[in-house]
């Protein structure tokens, strides 16, 4: 094996790490600290805690996957690696949710960019949210620290192709861009981000705040469902989970209980909320759930004449932001421009149609560039937004409402997309819509996405980035918890995850999940000691 | 211009009387499909969750979606492999969200709900391309999201199971990851 696998090695090391679907028994187990989720918030609170000297029990639904099993291959990272092996969508069916599911969480699998929290989100927060203690400055030390825990920095190569294009164009346009950070130790500049990255230097959990928790005493258990909470009063009195098959799909029957003397959800948005639904856990405002956020995702092609290769080079590395202030927090809808990688069957269910269309525009592939619009949703009272729901099994599933306002957002996206898309030499683009098709000229696309129908199965949306649920406020009515993580109705229940923004970030969210579960975790140790 | 779409799709079929099935959901639609038992079919021999009629409906449909990338000669051989990359999608599916693709399934395979919801009033494997293009059409411009749903999960599960594999990629140029060393 020339790539070393540290999580194997450290698992032949000793390490306490329980498949539970292999289970014959139903299982008791304690802890001081039992966390839900082994993503972002989960790991991040993970370390921590092991480090301070107490008892950690992660629990993770998805299945352990490390470097060995990472093929760079889409249909086995996708049914591996993505919730409902990338069948997620909103309720509707049409958004397609793209969230992780392994140990390690979407980490394992996200594009590595890794933004600070922008001042203007954590003011909005303040200010309309009832957030407090979590101002720019408080959060900078927080920021600094998991950036050099996790490697995070502008990528210093040279853009791939793809990205390049946001950069040729916004120079070209006289608009703002810059260098995305990314969380990454000796990157080989693959490509394959969003597959798992083969050689471990994605400083994804998995090669991280896992490790280092289990390292110092932790315990992990994967392929189990923490199903709901039981209660009593304001306390949680233990936890119940359900053994997974391998395939992470269905129950085997085995139960597994769990005491602790503190629990923490960090199943990330739609799961976290979802378990506290399950337990009807108290909710006297009716916010368990609530605005949830997806940083709502549209589409533009762009052929170029020139070779693209969109499947290699490190996915996300250059941005624009000139669009997401430009009128306040609060004004029209704001949005990142960003690239997603372009592997063939991703490009193919993105590009649309089928028969001759598709194979047309899948023939071009290497001189195809993508350009993405992140909505930054939840800021203004119309945005669109999403509530959890649990369907009759008791699976999650996030019913997300459109609104003009949005649609005006999205709207705007494909006209400054195209924009830039020619500015930088495209010879033809495709605003992503059942309607639309190349054009060869910016009058066209211009004229072609002013009468776009848009309308859901329409547009082609997505969303990489799922956010609250769970809001932070220090006001019960506003929020489920306040602004120390901290239940609000449960005296022994955190959340640490990203269900715990307000409202979307403005920017991918790893690192603003990092920082604060930092932070959030600090504090809970402080009063776990008193 | 979906519009004059739908408004010329809705005037062709407006005699179906579809208005009643306009509440209905896709569970309803399938228990109806399901009431004379093709619901209830274990999966076909050597799968994990497809059946003999969604295999059926499903080389009716495929070589549709895949004309134009994949040669006529090659269809055959194309659709064997095709079929167990979608069974495997499905087989990591959430039992929800596989469900309800069975449940679509059922939809397209009952005679009861196949000819008035898709055109195709015979066995799939009579229908001709040109009956699985209006297929397609019809669902794609429907004025029932329920239709449009199925639609588009069609084509997702199609295409990423098409182009996950590596008998796809030099149609698209795609010479596969970098062998690591």
């Amino acid at each position: 094996m020339p790539i070393a696998d540290p999580f194997l090695q450290g698992i032949a090391s000793g390490w306490q790490v329980q498949n539970a679907s292999l289970l014959e028994n139903d299982l008791q187990l304690e802890a001081d600290v039992v966390i839900v989720g082994s993503g972002a918030g989960g790991a991040t609170s993970a370390e921590l805690l092991s480090a301070a000297g107490l008892r950690v029990l992660i629990v993770e639904e998805g299945p352990l996957r490390t470097s060995t099993d990472f093929k760079m291959q889409e249909p086995q990272a996708y049914a591996d690696l993505y919730q409902e092996g990338m069948g997620r969508m909103s309720k509707d069916g049409a958004i397609t949710i793209m969230q992780g599911r392994a140990v390690g969480g979407t980490t394992l699998i996200n594009w590595t960019s890794s933004f600070r929290t922008p001042p203007e989100t954590l003011k909005h927060w303040a200010s309309e949210h009832a957030v407090s203690g979590l101002d720019k400055d408080t959060l900078q030390p927080w920021f600094e620290r998991m950036e050099q825990r996790l490697g995070v920095a502008p990528w210093s190569m040279p853009a791939n192709a793809n990205n390049e294009v946001i950069k040729r164009g916004c120079e070209a346009l006289d608009l703002s861009w810059a260098v995305i950070p990314r969380n990454v130790r000796g990157c080989m500049n693959l490509g394959y981000c969003g597959m798992g990255c083969p050689v471990n230097a994605k400083q994804s959990m998995l090669v991280t705040c896992i490790p280092a928790s289990l390292n110092n005493g932790g315990s992990l258990l994967y392929l189990a469902r923490a199903e709901r909470l039981q209660m009593t009063q304001n306390r949680v009195q233990h936890l119940e989970c359900q053994a997974l098959d391998a395939r992470g799909v269905e129950p085997t029957g085995r139960k597994i209980i769990i005491r602790a003397k503190h629990y923490i959800l960090a199943g990330g948005g739609i799961n976290t909320p979802a378990i506290l639904l399950r337990s009807q856990a108290p909710d006297p405002h009716k916010r368990c759930g609530k605005r949830t956020f997806l940083h709502l995702t549209n589409f533009s092609a762009a052929q170029f004449s020139e070779p693209v290769n969109p499947f290699y080079g490190a996915p996300q590395s250059i941005y624009s932001d000139h669009f997401q202030w430009l009128n306040g927090a609060k004004g029209p809808l704001g949005y990142k421009l960003e690239v997603p990688p372009l592997h063939p069957a991703f490009a193919a269910t993105i590009l649309g149609g089928y028969g001759e269309v598709n194979a047309e525009r899948m023939a071009q592939l290497p001189n195809t560039h993508m350009m993405i619009a992140l909505m930054r949703d939840g800021f203004h009272p119309d945005s669109a937004s999403g509530t959890v729901e649990l369907r009759s099994d008791g699976s999650p599933v996030l019913d997300y409402q459109m609104t003009p306002y949005t649609w005006n957002g999205i709207r705007r996206a494909y006209h400054n997309m195209a924009e830039i898309q020619f500015a930088a030499g495209a010879e033809r683009v495709f605003p992503v819509h059942a309607d639309a098709d190349y054009v060869t000229s910016l009058n066209r696309a211009k004229s072609l996405i002013d009468n776009l129908d848009l309308s859901l199965y329409r547009a082609r949306l997505g969303s990489a980035h799922v956010m609250g649920g769970c809001a932070i406020s220090d006001d019960a009515s506003q929020g489920v918890t306040n602004s120390l993580g901290m239940h609000h109705q449960l005296e022994n229940l955190s959340i640490h995850d990203g269900s715990l923004f307000p409202t979307s970030i403005g920017a991918n969210p790893q690192l603003s999940i990092y920082a604060l579960c930092a932070l959030l975790t600090e504090q809970l140790i402080k009063r776990l000691a008193a | 211009m979906s519009h004059v779409a739908q408004s010329t799709e809705f005037s062709r079929r407006s005699f179906l009387k579809l208005s009643a099935v306009s509440a209905a959901s896709l569970s309803v639609l399938s228990l109806s499909a399901s009431l004379t038992g093709c619901s209830n079919d274990p999966a076909s021999n050597g799968f994990l969750v497809l059946r003999s009629d969604d295999i059926l409906c499903l080389s009716a449909i495929l070589p549709v979606l895949y004309s134009g990338a994949v040669a006529a000669e090659q269809m055959n051989s194309n659709l064997h492999s095709t079929l167990r990359a979608i069974d495997n999608s499905l087989a990591s599916f959430s039992p929800e969200m596989r469900k309800l693709t069975v449940q679509l399934f059922d939809v397209l395979n009952n005679p009861l709900t196949r000819g008035p919801l898709t055109g195709v009033w015979g066995a799939w494997s009579q229908a001709s391309s040109a009956d699985v293009q209006q297929f397609l059409k019809r669902w794609e411009n429907s004025r029932f999201d329920l239709l449009k749903m199925g639609h588009n999960a069609l084509l997702q599960l199609a295409m990423l199971a098409h182009y996950g594999q590596p008998s796809s990629w030099q149609h698209c140029g795609y010479p596969g990851p970098p062998v690591l060393q």
